[in-house]
């Protein structure tokens, strides 16, 4: 007898559908949890509709305790409020996360470090760049604020990277300005401290933060890779000594969630083509 | 005594942002953008503008594109799933033809926060460490642009220092986002100048009451009583709002909560041609320089405004495939 929770077969999942599981997983049930734009809001979406029915989802634009019928293209979007508790705007949502009340959030770059610094504003030289992004958005504020974020990366060796263009986002070990100090994170925010990134999930394998030194270790690789691959596909030192296995499939409950209720427009994740 | 007239047409609204002007606008990222005063602001051919935005989008990429912007202080720019980035700006800044000054999202919403409580700043404990406080990357420092002879710089893009009355850590001071005009986008105003916005209301109200001069466009101009009624579903009072302009479609291609969605071909189209200065100036022409509002909306035609106005029990248009 197959069951609905069982782990569904490699040929009936992709990538994207691995890396939302990964990340809905992330979440603990009663949390209060950011999302962004994109795979996180399908991820969270799908942790409320299965072992965090209590969580509490504030959308960045002013959305309270979201529970949208629809997906949204955005946090902007009209679907956004239709069911929430409150809707408002930034100055509410901003102020709620600095008052503490967000444990995690979900959130994506373009380039991360060993210590979880991330760069979402430019590649190469901020005074002469080569390509200039989007630029912060809300990726440093709630990293501030929640007790623990989860970044959603594409892997790319050139962008595990020892020394980051710009440090959009704050890991655990960052810069005392105005000397420019490398400092624990810790250190600088005081009494402001609640945590800081706790993982990184990416298009490999999924890694972890030591909290006291502050490093990047691999978790667990996406079936299929080696934890030596994965080393090889990072620019600075991966501690690949603490893995404790594959990430785990999603179950075909889970998939049937994202694709057929959560998703089934494909705006963010793209079905298994057969 | 007659009662104050604050219906003014859009041509005349863009006439009140002077060149130089610092100014800011209504909405979030791709939603409640004053799109049509944008177009009029490049037909105008309005210069040095100072954008001090919470966050950009459309409107900043169509302002940069035309040349009609030297500052921009803000966080993020881009067409959220219908472009990854803001071609235009990031073209720009990589000719050093503007400058840019890097906000936290949250530094932003607090430094309008801070102007619109007449604060000269506000303190708060976000990207600490990150190199947003880098001190070398003060643009606007870098250029001499703070010596305090604009009154709309600050004297520093950042101050630090320890919470004085409960010792409770490091604390960054913004400032205060003071702005000449604001420009909102807004399904409904009074003949007052009340504004009811419907949906989340972004930071609004912020933006509105730090402004020295607000321009309230919206979809529908209604009778004051209407609105007065139920005083308590309104979002600004009236006069918080100096003249109002009634332009239906103002804000396409972003979209309007309730009246109509986010028009993603055109943003996708627009994200993708405007690569280059000539593909903007090309773009520009097509949509822009010799149209009015209403050739513009002729030109979008019926079939395309019928598809993305909006279901008015779900707020959202049914019409609009999303997806692959």
């Amino acid at each position: 007898m197959t069951s609905l929770h069982d782990y569904a077969a490699p040929e009936d999942y992709n990538l994207a559908d691995l890396m939302t599981c990964a990340a809905s997983r992330e979440v603990n049930d009663n949390e209060i949890v950011f999302a962004g734009t994109g795979m996180p809001m399908v991820a969270i979406m799908l942790a409320q509709k299965t072992h965090a029915p209590n969580l509490k989802l504030i959308f960045e634009a002013g959305t309270l305790d979201g529970r949208p019928p629809e997906l949204p293209t955005s946090v902007g979007d009209a679907r956004c409020e239709m069911g929430a508790s409150r809707s408002s705007g930034l100055y509410d949502a901003f102020a709620i996360a600095q008052r503490g009340y967000v444990d995690l959030g979900f959130l994506g770059g373009a380039e991360v470090d060993e210590y979880g610094n991330v760069n979402t504003t430019v590649i190469g030289d901020y005074l002469n760049p080569e390509l200039r992004l989007t630029g912060s958005g809300g990726n440093p504020d709630i990293n501030s604020f929640a007790s623990r974020t989860v970044f959603i990366m594409v892997h790319e060796k050139r962008r595990f990277t020892p020394n980051v263009s710009y440090i959009t986002s704050p890991g655990w070990r960052v810069k005392k300005w105005p000397s420019g100090e490398w400092v624990h994170r810790r250190e600088l925010y005081g009494a402001a401290f609640r945590g800081g990134p706790s993982a990184v999930i990416s298009t490999a394998g999924v890694f972890r933060f030591d909290e006291e030194s502050g490093r990047i270790y691999l978790d667990t690789c996406h079936p299929g890779k080696t934890p030596e691959e994965i080393r090889d596909l990072c620019h600075f030192e991966l501690d690949i000594s603490r893995v404790s296995g594959d990430t785990l499939p999603p179950t075909r409950h889970e998939l049937h969630l994202i694709h057929d209720v959560l998703d089934p427009e494909q705006i963010f994740i793209p079905k298994v083509k057969k | 005594m007659e009662k104050q007239n604050k219906r003014i047409s859009l041509s005349e609204a863009a006439a009140l942002v002077k060149d130089g002007s610092t100014l800011s606008f209504s909405g979030f990222t791709i939603w409640r953008r004053p799109m049509a005063l944008v177009f009029e602001l490049i037909r105008q051919k309005r210069r040095h503008l100072h954008l001090l935005e919470v966050n950009g989008g459309p409107q900043t990429e169509f302002l940069v594109g035309a040349g009609c912007v030297d500052i921009w202080e803000s966080c993020w720019v881009g067409h959220e799933l219908y472009g990854k980035y803001g071609a235009n700006l990031s073209r720009k800044v990589g000719n050093k033809e503007m400058i840019v000054e890097d906000y936290s999202h949250a530094e932003m919403t607090f430094r309008f926060a801070a102007a619109a409580a007449g604060m000269p700043f506000a303190a708060c404990q976000s990207a600490m460490g990150t190199d947003i406080h880098n001190p070398e990357y003060d643009m606007l420092g870098r250029a001499g642009r703070r010596d305090g002879s604009d009154p709309r710089i600050s004297r520093s893009k950042y101050q630090f220092m320890d919470d004085p009355f409960y010792g409770g850590g490091q604390y960054s001071l913004v400032p205060a986002a003071k702005v000449d005009v604001a420009v909102l986008s807004v399904q409904q105003v009074g003949e007052e100048g009340t504004v009811r916005v419907r949906g989340q209301y972004y930071t609004d109200p912020e933006v509105a009451r730090a402004a020295d001069l607000t321009i309230a466009i919206a979809e529908e101009i209604v009778p004051e009583e209407y609105l007065r009624r139920e005083s308590d579903r309104n979002t600004i009072a009236s006069f918080e709002v100096d003249y109002i302009v009634e332009c239906p479609w103002n804000a396409h291609p972003t979209g309007m909560f309730g009246a109509y969605d986010v028009d993603g071909d055109f943003l996708r189209d627009f994200y993708q041609k405007t690569r280059t200065q000539e593909g903007f100036d090309a773009f520009a022409e097509e949509w822009i320089y010799g149209h009015d509002h209403l050739s513009y909306l002729e030109k979008l035609g019926f079939e395309r405004t019928l598809r993305l106005k909006a279901n008015t029990a779900l707020n959202f248009s049914t019409n609009v495939k999303r997806g692959q």
